[in-house]
């Protein structure tokens, strides 16, 4: 009963969460914190050979092997160019049943992390972003500016990437 | 769930795999007297465990259970298939009770009838079946006068072996009643030389129950070893106490008084006794003579005695205290550490090699060498034979044959063959479905086998090997083999290939392992409903293996699956190419050659003799780095056939941590896992076989582009 009393009142204006605020191509992004496990500098990435350009490689965290997503590319947009502020947002993102994985994300620079309550978010508009819009959570308006809230389970769903890993194996083939 | 009740788990279901495997065993025939006492035991140790762990709904069932097997040892009843296939019922549901336990529930009522039912199905006529009341309240009054008298003093360790002395006397409760009880601490030390961990506890116990002698032991099973325990009969002499009297270690006024505090004995058949006693010749040559010849009870004898008494039972028990049981996350731990230390030993070695301090050099490589070793003992420790994996396929067999009225044997080979534990535990579901399959579509109906020239009965073969560096296992039948015609005709109407394609013999196989495909003409319960075989080949290659098929129609088909010994650790060949450093599994390796044609735009050298194909890994990476002056091609083999792989540098070898890959990475061909190097940096490990392969689909496909431009073959 409480449950869909909660979930059926967006109005609920105390809802808030806290998202990371990231520059990619120039333009602002937000990715809720909740996700985010670190932000590293941007080195030492072994390339994959034979994936999708999107996948840029992976790298030694600490003992794991970690995958590193160019979102730029997954946006269908070109690569995202390296320059001195580029890092590398470690994110958490469910896999499966339960199973949880780290997958770092280039971007330009990060900028900072802010609360944004929900009324401040609309849902994304139908087209118009270029941005798949499953990969939208929703659009924080910040300073007279709109800021794409990112879904990082869809934009960073490990089995869709392994999907289109196989594909890029068999373009290649032929 | 605490530790007690994880080990009694666990210890239950390796019991009930071999009750399990004895009751299969009688079904084939193998009526011998060791069996049918092994399937007994285990029975039984699951009652006296669950007795133990105070969990009553596996004890009453149990009972019953124990019940039957005991009557067909006693050899009051026969043997018969349809109480074997009881049997194995009843097993199933033990094990259901174990899983309820483990998640610390109790059944309901629907699995008690369920169990009821099974039970019921033993048909136990004569033996009274326990219902759970009857089981729990003591024996009536006619028959509790019968008392008897129990005297345990518990060894030293039995609280470091995880045992409760109080949980004996509920097990006890279960049987009958404790009229009288008198707890001995009398051993207990003083306070400096006391062991916290150690248990000095007796009891003495007036017990009224209907049970016989051998039941009543049977509760201190767990403990008899390292326990003194002695059971005197109801209606006993005193001469029997008296003997009782000289056995336990504390003084015979004290015990004397306990017995009588306890019931056993009156006051005066206690002065008549300790006066008995007195007058007993003593000395050191001639003991007490043994007073209650008659009495059945239990010596505590030393253990060097019961080797010599017992032989070879003896020796065995001896084996089996050489072996410790550990949790088997603990020793993940400690192989992850290893791996850890291999990595920073390789790191140690680079630093070393770069100050170019000799003693410091030497000092890394004999540190190298011993890491090597301490790998190689940890990775042996998770080492398991297959066997056993391949020994819980009897129950599948003959379930599955009776149900489709088959007749199939199981032959097993190569039980002895040891892989990784993590890998066994992965492998049981291909297996499962490969013997599936080969029963419902390989092995035909014993009519249409006599009229094929075959025997009636259908034979199913498992068998393990290593070969170079992997463990192959075969599962292969004598069934109907496969129909080619019919695979690429089911395959053309699912749209997996195009009608015009022409495809080699293999290729056509391995239609089967695709998803989407079922060749039965009826999707039957027991397979066929095209799932399967494809999740057949991605379970394989999750665990960096490959499966190939054979088959030859009207003889039957073969399945070859090739797993890696270990999924931590492998001695790797490092090379490079431009400035990435790639792993080859060394076991792969045969040769390493200078590459010389290097602008030839053939891709075969000439190699003894042989002309070896070779793929150029540049190319096939899309590097586009300038070449180096000097290239080599590393000659590697796999399964019996061989292939060069040309790169720019050989680094040579090193330990070499397998780091897992994302899932995002589990449909690439090529690229094994990865590790990390000594520089901290992420390098990638080549997966042999599959590098080959994918050359080879390439060529071809480019090859057929050429022929027939429509074709889209999946990789």
């Amino acid at each position: 009963m409480a449950k869909t009393a909660s979930s059926s009142t967006p109005a609920a204006s105390s809802a808030s969460s806290q998202y990371l605020l990231f520059l990619l191509g120039g333009e602002p992004f937000g990715i809720d914190i909740a996700h985010v496990k670190e932000i590293i500098e941007y080195g030492q990435l072994t390339e994959i050979p034979m994936t999708p350009d999107f996948i840029r490689g992976v790298i030694n965290l600490r003992g794991s092997v970690v995958p590193v997503i160019d979102l730029a590319a997954r946006f269908g947009r070109p690569p995202a160019k390296i320059v001195r502020h580029t890092c590398i947002v470690i994110v958490e993102v469910s896999h499966g049943e339960g199973e949880r994985q780290d997958i770092g994300v280039v971007v330009d620079s990060v900028s900072e992390v802010r609360e944004i309550t929900t009324d401040d978010i609309e849902s994304a508009p139908t087209f118009g972003t270029r941005i798949r819009t499953d990969f939208i959570a929703g659009m924080a308006r910040i300073s007279q500016r709109f800021v794409i809230l990112l879904n990082a389970d869809r934009v960073l769903s490990t089995d869709e990437i392994a999907e289109l890993a196989a594909l890029s194996v068999k373009d290649e083939a032929n | 769930m605490d530790e007690l009740l994880a080990v009694f788990v666990q210890e239950s279901r390796e019991q009930l795999q071999a009750l399990e495997a004895g009751l299969i065993a009688l079904d084939r025939g193998e009526h011998d007297p060791d069996t049918l006492n092994g399937v007994f035991r285990a029975a039984h140790t699951i009652k006296g465990g669950a007795g133990v762990v105070e969990c009553d709904f596996i004890v009453e069932f149990t009972h019953v259970v124990e019940n039957t097997l005991d009557a067909l040892r006693n050899g009051s009843r026969e043997l018969s298939p349809p109480l074997i296939a009881a049997l194995l019922q009843c097993s199933d549901h033990l094990s259901d009770l174990l899983d309820l336990l483990e998640q610390s529930a109790t059944p309901d009522a629907e699995c008690l009838a369920r169990g009821q039912q099974r039970l019921a199905n033993l048909g136990n006529p004569t033996t009274p079946t326990p219902t759970p009341t009857a089981a729990a309240t003591p024996p009536v009054a006619a028959n509790s006068d019968r008392h008897w008298h129990i005297s345990v003093r518990f060894g030293l360790d039995t609280l470091r072996h995880g045992m409760d002395p109080v949980s004996f006397l509920h097990y006890l409760e279960e049987m009958g009643e404790i009229v009288g009880l008198a707890t001995i601490y009398d051993q207990l030390p003083a306070l400096a030389e006391y062991d916290p961990e150690g248990c000095y506890l007796g009891f003495e116990i007036d017990y009224a129950s209907t049970a016989d002698k051998a039941s009543i032991e049977r509760v201190f099973d767990f403990v008899r070893d390292d326990c003194l325990l002695h059971i005197i009969p109801p209606d006993s002499k005193v001469d029997d106490f008296i003997h009782l009297i000289e056995q336990l270690p504390e003084t015979p006024p004290r015990i004397g008084e306990i017995l009588v505090q306890v019931g056993a004995l009156t006051e005066k058949e206690l002065q008549q006794a300790l006066h008995t006693q007195s007058q007993l010749p003593h000395d050191d040559d001639h003991p007490a003579p043994k007073v209650g010849e008659i009495l059945v009870e239990h010596h505590h004898v030393p253990p060097q005695l019961v080797e010599a008494a017992a032989g070879k039972q003896g020796k065995l028990q001896a084996g089996q205290n050489h072996t410790l049981r550990i949790q088997a996350d603990k020793l993940d731990k400690l192989i992850d550490l290893v791996g850890e230390l291999v990595i920073a030993g390789a790191s140690a070695r680079l630093l070393a090699r770069e100050i170019g301090q000799t003693r410091l050099s030497r000092v890394t490589q004999i540190m190298s060498r011993l890491v090597e070793e301490i790998r190689d003992s940890a990775l042996e420790l998770r080492m398991v034979q297959i066997g056993e994996t391949f020994n819980r396929f009897h129950r599948v067999v003959r379930d599955l044959s009776h149900e489709l009225n088959k007749e199939v044997e199981l032959n097993i080979s190569g039980a002895e063959t040891e892989l990784d534990k993590s890998v066994v535990e992965k492998i049981s579901d291909p297996l499962m479905h490969l013997v599936r399959n080969a029963i419902d579509h390989g092995i035909e109906s014993p009519e249409q086998r006599l009229a094929a020239g075959k025997p009636a009965r259908g034979k199913i073969g498992f068998n393990a090997y290593h070969d170079s560096g992997s463990i192959v296992i075969e599962v292969r039948d004598d069934g109907a083999g496969v129909n080619r015609q019919k695979v690429l005709k089911r395959a053309i109407e699912r749209g997996l290939v195009s009608a015009n394609q022409s495809l080699s013999d293999t290729e056509i196989l391995n239609l089967l392992l695709e998803p989407g495909f079922s060749t039965a003409d009826k999707v039957s319960n027991v397979s066929g409903r095209g799932v399967g075989m494809d999740v057949v080949k991605r379970n394989i290659q999750s665990l960096r293996g490959r499966i190939d098929m054979e088959s030859v129609e009207g003889q039957g088909s073969r399945f070859m699956i090739r797993l890696p010994l270990t999924l931590a650790i492998i001695d790797g060949f490092h090379v490079a190419i431009a400035a990435s450093t790639y792993i080859l599994p060394l076991d792969s390796v045969v040769r390493c050659l200078e590459f010389k044609d290097a602008a030839s735009d053939r891709d075969y050298l000439d190699f003894g003799g042989e002309a070896l194909p070779f793929v150029r890994l540049r190319d096939l990476f899309r590097i586009d780095a300038p070449m180096p002056p000097r290239q080599n091609v590393i000659v590697v083999q796999y399964a019996g056939q061989k292939a060069g792989l040309v790169v720019d540098q050989l680094l040579g070898e090193s330990q070499t941590v397998i780091k897992p890959l994302s899932s995002m990475f589990q449909h690439m061909r090529g690229i094994g896992g990865a590790t990390i190097l000594g520089s901290g940096e992420v390098a990638l490990i080549l997966d042999v076989q599959a590098l080959v392969q994918l050359a080879a689909t390439r060529e071809t496909d480019s090859l057929s582009v050429q022929r027939e431009p429509a074709v889209n073959q999946p990789a």
